[in-house]
């Protein structure tokens, strides 16, 4: 029975990647050489064939866009958490991907329970948050359901000991959110911000809400929410001025590549449409100010007029640090 | 003679303000302070030795590494719940959280929750489970399928701090104290957020 409920879903997978590559994808990163590309999927641990639908899509423009790593940014395991839920909800869903010897690096959700750290596909090593460094790119995986005194310690140490160009961060709850349903996570941002601007982070991924967003630069930092890789609440972004980009039409997710000052960002629905995309230009290091970057949009698929119509906002021009 | 009393009355007087006087100041602060210290001092020892007593159970179980059958992980979890709650049969709610504890925590998260931060923290705390509620008891383990909510940062800092093998969780308005490796309800405090 586990079996046959096996191959049904890895055809499934397969089936919705060979439909999605006969469909013209529309790739607006440069693929750089010697680029840090990565992929970024938030609260799609469902199970439900959505989920299966845009990990075929990843599939799909990972033929174009070869990414090596994958943010798990909480959710991952959504209800039960049984063998079989981990089956369901990851290896299948991910199997191609996984086969094909991609990395997942998962942060909590809240509604993973803290074993999932031993888990070795999530790539936590027994740890509740964790750090990694990929060229020039220091990661910061945080656990935001509970943000002890000694976490906060150890992010403050790393983040000050971090060499790195780029350093990203990345949780579960947004710390700046335009959705309805849980907003933003003013808590965390009081005592994570104060970090974030000391030490110069530039980029800040969330999930939680389960919609896209992209918001505009907050004290020179980049916030994306990507909650909708499985779960989708939609109609739930409501423009506010945080708004930059948003999309809550249909389940998405991000493809990132990072070449030297460069970040290239391009948010993907599970139909392969293009719903937002752009570059954000790493500022050069002054002393003892952090590096604030800039963002420019991108160009071409459905960013801009489509976007717009979905969230009444739109990208008509490039927001800058000073928004 | 009149100017000698004087002189001794003064002698008298700073005698007064640098012995006595300040005895009684420290006594003025000392009842409050000491008695929260030691209340909270009472619960962090308890929590030590809960925490010993977990150890030497997990030790009785083969190590828990990283591993790609989540079997492993979900047979442990179950097998260390079913030692601690063998361990702890007889366990009553205010093991850890006694009576003078429970109200040293309430205290402060009493004074937390008022104003503009009491709304901020309600609101972290509710925002992942603001519709559904379970009734906690000590040793119950925790519903996999229920979400946790955010354990105010800012409350964290001033409660005191736990090993990792425990974390503070907001279930409602009770607080519990929950083993994180076996998912149990060590002990809990019933409507601690007011």
């Amino acid at each position: 029975m586990l079996t046959m409920r096996r191959s049904a879903f890895i055809s499934c997978v397969a089936l919705a990647a060979i439909s999605v590559s006969l469909n013209a994808q529309e790739m607006t990163l440069p693929l750089k050489a010697n680029s840090v590309r990565f992929a970024a999927i938030g609260d799609m641990g469902n199970g439900g064939k959505e989920q299966y639908a845009v990990a075929g899509q990843m599939l799909a423009y990972r033929a174009k866009f070869p990414f090596e790593f994958v943010l798990m940014l909480g959710d991952n395991l959504i209800g039960g958490k049984d063998p079989i839920d981990y089956q369901n909800k990851f290896e299948l869903p991910y199997k191609a991907l996984l086969d094909a010897g991609v990395k997942f690096y998962a942060v909590f959700g809240n509604h993973d329970i803290s074993n999932e750290r031993f888990y070795k596909l999530f790539n936590m090593n027994g740890q509740q948050y964790y750090t990694y460094k990929k060229s020039n790119v220091r990661f910061f995986a945080l656990d935001s359901n509970y943000m002890t005194p000694q976490q906060l310690a150890w992010l403050e140490k790393e983040l000050q000991n971090s060499g790195s160009d780029w350093k990203i961060c990345y949780l579960h709850h947004p710390l700046y959110s335009s959705g309805s349903f849980h907003g933003s996570s003013v808590e965390l941002r009081l005592l994570l911000e104060p970090l974030f601007i000391k030490y110069g982070v530039q980029v800040v991924f969330a999930g939680h809400e389960h919609i896209y967003e992209r918001v505009k630069p907050q004290n020179g930092i980049i916030y994306f929410t990507e909650g909708a890789s499985g779960e989708l609440r939609k109609g739930n972004l409501t423009k506010t001025n945080l708004t930059a980009a948003g999309y809550d039409q249909d389940r998405t997710f991000m493809l990132v590549e990072i070449a030297g000052d460069e970040l290239y960002f391009q948010t993907i629905s599970r139909v392969g449409l293009t719903v937002d995309s752009g570059v954000i230009q790493r500022a050069a290091k002054i002393t003892g100010a952090a590096s604030w970057p800039t963002v420019r949009p991108g160009h071409g698929g459905l960013r801009g007029r489509t976007v717009a119509k979905a969230i009444g906002v739109g990208l008509t021009r490039a927001p800058t640090a000073a928004e | 003679m009149k100017r000698r009393i004087q002189v001794t009355r003064l002698l008298l007087w700073l005698s007064f303000f640098a012995f006595v006087a300040p005895g009684f100041a420290a006594q003025a602060r000392a009842p409050q302070g000491s008695e929260e210290a030691r209340d909270l001092k009472d619960f962090t020892d308890r929590v030590r030795v809960y925490v010993k007593m977990q150890k030497a159970l997990e030790a009785s179980l083969p190590t828990l590494k990283p591993t790609k059958d989540p079997a492993q992980i979900v047979e442990y979890q179950q097998a260390l719940a079913r030692k601690i709650v063998d361990a702890r049969r007889d366990a009553h709610q205010g093991d850890i959280f006694t009576h003078e504890a429970a109200e040293r925590f309430r205290k402060i998260i009493r004074k937390s929750f008022q104003g503009s931060e009491g709304r901020r923290l309600r609101r972290t705390i509710q925002q992942d489970t603001p519709f559904k509620v379970v009734p906690m008891h000590v040793n119950d383990v925790f519903p996999d399928d229920t979400p946790v909510t955010t354990t105010p940062p800012t409350l964290m800092l001033k409660l005191p701090e736990l090993p990792p093998e425990l974390a503070y969780r907001f279930v409602g308005r009770d607080l519990a104290l929950k083993d994180s490796k076996a998912g149990l309800i060590v002990d809990l405090i019933p409507k601690a957020i007011p």
